[in-house]
């Protein structure tokens, strides 16, 4: 049984956006941290980005429909200036973000990527997520654990703005906002209108001007809308009694604000336009890109300003979230695990979480809560894999971990007798112990994986990888294949 | 006698008073105020029926009076059980923080001192041994006694126990009996399952009191088994008195020397938690026996 005790794993991090296409690969070295007579700690200890790509423009066939072959034509340009192969790939994430990922074939595309991609690259796409992945990738959340600060980043793109807050290194809240640089299309140095997006309507609508398609547009006439938009955006750090646009703007419910924010960290595309000297003095210097980007971030940091928030500076700009994407989302699960390996990998898993509040403290009444949501969601006989996932026994005494591993296995009786393996995911550190007692436990032998120390809450669906560090660990992706409305 | 007492330290007490005022180490004032603080009758043992429970406040809380920054302290405390973030009184711990420091440490000694017992060894169905120690100061004294069994031990043993089997597990008092009580009901139910499901043959775990961890070798030459377990209390500190570290070892014999022994430490609720270690265990005695080796050989072979 070789046993290693650091192993690299390569990552590739594929954004998608309303305005530009990203990719980048980074090499994580996994290492056991503990020391020889504790129980194993395998962790992620380093993150190298090895490879940025160009920033490319989102290849679009129409306003609507993402050029898939252009996409993946990128990918393989960048892979072999990255010197790999698709092969070599072990995870990451392709991401679709802001205005594209509300596109109807948004699905359809990132499914094709994924194939093409490697053997364990996954779809995934959220709102949410992709802010958190932003502020990951920026440094806003290493500095609110360094700092000890909470920090807010805002990746402000072409189409949206995604709030996520850091509280000691941990994304404690988000939001997104239908704000960004390029919801208005210009003739690039020039000032003819080209397109006009919704949001961007609903925006002009509210500060009671007029523009057309088409349409020539002065500085001081540009400047009321882009103000307005910024403003937006820090209302949202102010208050949760927001102004009608800004609820209309906004596409997930908004922060709650429970924290005091001591620092603002802008990333994305317009970030660069935040932190500059002075704003844009023309109108061919605001439509540099064919968009108004640099006047929004020269806006956006006068309004922060007057509010009173203080910047600090992120240690990635318009590559936060391709970073983030791929150096964050993986997610390594305990060092104390049971599983067979031939079961991995598993993609695309479903999870259920029947145990919201409180866990019945028998057999029996385990067994009926998960057979009630089973059936609840008509997954018993679907093709799909199912996890279970659930903080803990009642109690992390020996008795109670056998109690449950005995109402999972009677409540998982009928899904199980479809020969599908029995994936559970456990946030307590007893995931070893839990698929002992149900291997004792089933009268025949079941294929298991039986994951710990990870939280899957507010997450749909899972990929679990290959083992790494001879069977210690698995690598999981969290994926949240909601599209945005 | 009494009085007599009294009278007597009374004297002496003036007349050491008298000498330090007269050096100009006393002011003359205070000599009154210490003379009678130093009489005063209180009984140093306190009444039984006072006696309280204090409860302190939780870990976590801050008590430093205007941190410069709370939510650093927070993240600091949570990253360790060390007394950091106390706070002071001028150059000293406030109250709390030394009373909670007495307190530990009074759970440390209670889990040197006191025995493993008899309802828990039954509870468990875990049957006694002894080894060649006879009492508590013994065992602290004389490690040399702690490593071998008593005459009477290796007769019970050799009579009740299951001979030439793969695996035999000893419970150990060692320098924590508290780390017995809080980690073996359910750390040994759920390493026997692992054993017993990878069908290993294991002997009746039984209970060695004022044990040290080289007593497994005398026991493994006694049933013969080819791995020998011992869960045995850690000494105790400050942070936790209930932690428990587990020696395994491929047949030891005359020649054995620690590099043999594999080790797990730091089981207990705020470590590898009982029942999770005991799957863990489970696996690694697996190892072991397919290894044919421990300690610093079964490593290297890995």
């Amino acid at each position: 049984m070789p046993e290693a005790t650091t192993q690299t794993i390569t990552s590739v991090g594929i954004d998608i956006g309303t305005t530009t296409t990203q990719l980048v690969i980074s090499r994580l070295t996994i290492e056991n941290t503990a020391s020889g007579t504790f129980v194993p700690r395998v962790e992620i200890t380093d993150k190298e980005v090895i490879h940025r790509s160009k920033i490319y423009f989102t290849p679009l066939l129409d306003r609507d429909l993402i050029n898939a072959v252009a996409v993946s034509k990128i990918v393989k340009t960048e892979y072999l200036e990255a010197g790999l192969t698709p092969e070599r790939i072990d995870t990451g994430a392709v991401i679709i973000t802001g205005e594209t990922s509300k596109k109807e074939n948004a699905k359809a595309i990132i499914e094709a990527l994924a194939g093409y991609a490697g053997d364990f690259v996954v779809a995934t796409a959220g709102a949410n997520l992709e802010g958190i992945f932003a502020g990951k990738g920026s440094g806003a959340s290493a500095f609110s654990a360094q700092r000890h600060q909470v920090v807010i980043n805002i990746d402000v793109g072409g189409g949206t703005s995604n709030f996520a807050m850091f509280h000691e290194g941990k994304a404690v809240e988000s939001t997104c906002l239908n704000v960004g640089g390029h919801l208005i299309e210009f003739e690039p140095h020039g000032d003819r209108i080209i397109y006009i997006s919704e949001p961007a309507k609903i925006a002009l609508h509210s500060s009671g001007q007029k523009l057309q398609v088409g349409e020539r547009l002065t500085l001081p006439q540009l400047r009321p809308v882009v103000k307005a938009m910024a403003e937006c955006i820090v209302e949202v750090l102010k208050t949760t009694r927001l102004s009608e646009l800004t609820r209309e703007l906004l596409m997930t419910p908004t922060l709650r604000l429970e924290f005091i924010i001591r620092k603002v960290m802008i990333s994305g595309g317009v970030a660069d336009y935040v932190y500059a000297s002075q704003g844009p003095a023309t109108m061919s210097e605001v439509t540099a890109f064919g968009d108004f980007g640099p006047l929004l971030g020269w806006e956006l940091k006068n309004c922060l300003d007057q509010a009173g928030f203080v910047l600090e500076k992120p240690s990635e700009t318009v590559r936060a979230t391709v970073i983030g994407t791929g150096t964050q989302s993986v997610n390594l699960s305990g060092s104390t695990i049971h599983l067979q390996e031939k079961t991995l990998p598993l993609r695309n898993v479903m999870v259920i979480s029947p145990f919201p509040i409180t866990i019945p403290d028998s057999i029996q009444g385990i067994a009926a809560v998960i057979k009630k949501e089973m059936q609840r969601l008509q997954v018993d006989h679907t093709e799909g894999s199912v996890a279970l996932a659930m903080i803990g026994p009642r109690t992390m005494s020996f008795a109670n971990i056998n109690i449950l591993g005995q109402g999972i296995l009677s409540g998982m009786e009928d899904y199980l007798s479809d020969n599908k393996p029995l994936i559970l995911v456990i946030e307590a550190d007893c995931g070893k112990v839990l698929g002992q007692c149900m291997n004792a436990n089933a009268n025949r032998p079941i294929e298991m994986v039986c994951i710990d120390q990870l939280e899957v809450e507010d997450c749909d669906y899972i990929d679990i990888g290959k083992p790494l560090m001879g069977g210690r660990v698995v690598p999981v992706v969290l994926k949240t294949l909601v599209f945005n409305r | 006698m009494e009085v007599l007492n009294n009278e007597l330290e009374k004297v002496i007490l003036q007349s050491v008073l008298e000498e330090l005022a007269k050096k100009g180490l006393l002011p003359t004032q205070s000599k009154g105020h210490v003379m009678s603080a130093a009489m005063m009758h209180t009984s140093l043992n306190s009444d039984n029926s006072s006696e309280e429970m204090v409860t302190f406040p939780s870990l976590d809380e801050m008590q430093i009076a205007n941190p410069f920054n709370a939510d650093a302290v927070r993240a600091m405390k949570k990253s360790t059980p060390a007394r950091i973030g106390i706070g002071r009184a001028g150059a000293r711990p406030k109250t709390i923080s030394w009373l909670r420091f007495l307190a530990d440490h009074a759970v440390a000694q209670d889990a040197v001192f006191l025995d493993v017992s008899d309802e828990f060894l039954k509870q468990n169905k875990l049957m006694s041994v002894q080894s060649a120690v006879t009492t508590k100061d013994e065992f602290l004294t004389r490690p040399d006694l702690g490593r071998r069994l008593s005459a009477e031990a290796v007769i019970t043993i050799s009579e009740q126990c299951e001979k030439n089997i793969q695996v035999q597990i000893l419970v150990v008092d060692g320098l924590s009996s508290s780390a017995i009580e809080a980690n073996i009901p359910d750390l040994l139910p759920a390493l026997m399952q692992g054993l017993k499901s990878a069908g290993i043959k294991v002997g009746a775990p039984f209970f060695v009191k004022y044990g040290r961890v080289w007593v497994q070798d005398h026991v493994a030459a006694l049933v013969n088994s080819e791995v020998i377990v011992s869960l045995i209390g850690e000494r105790p500190g400050l942070g936790t008195a209930e932690s428990l570290s587990a020696y395994m070892i491929y047949r030891p014999n005359e020649k054995t020397v620690e590099a043999d022994r594999t080790v797990i430490s730091n089981i207990h609720k705020g470590g590898i938690p009982p029942a999770e270690a005991g799957a863990h265990l489970a696996e690694v005695v697996q190892q072991i026996l397919a290894a044919k080796a421990s300690g610093v050989k079964f490593n290297q072979q890995k």
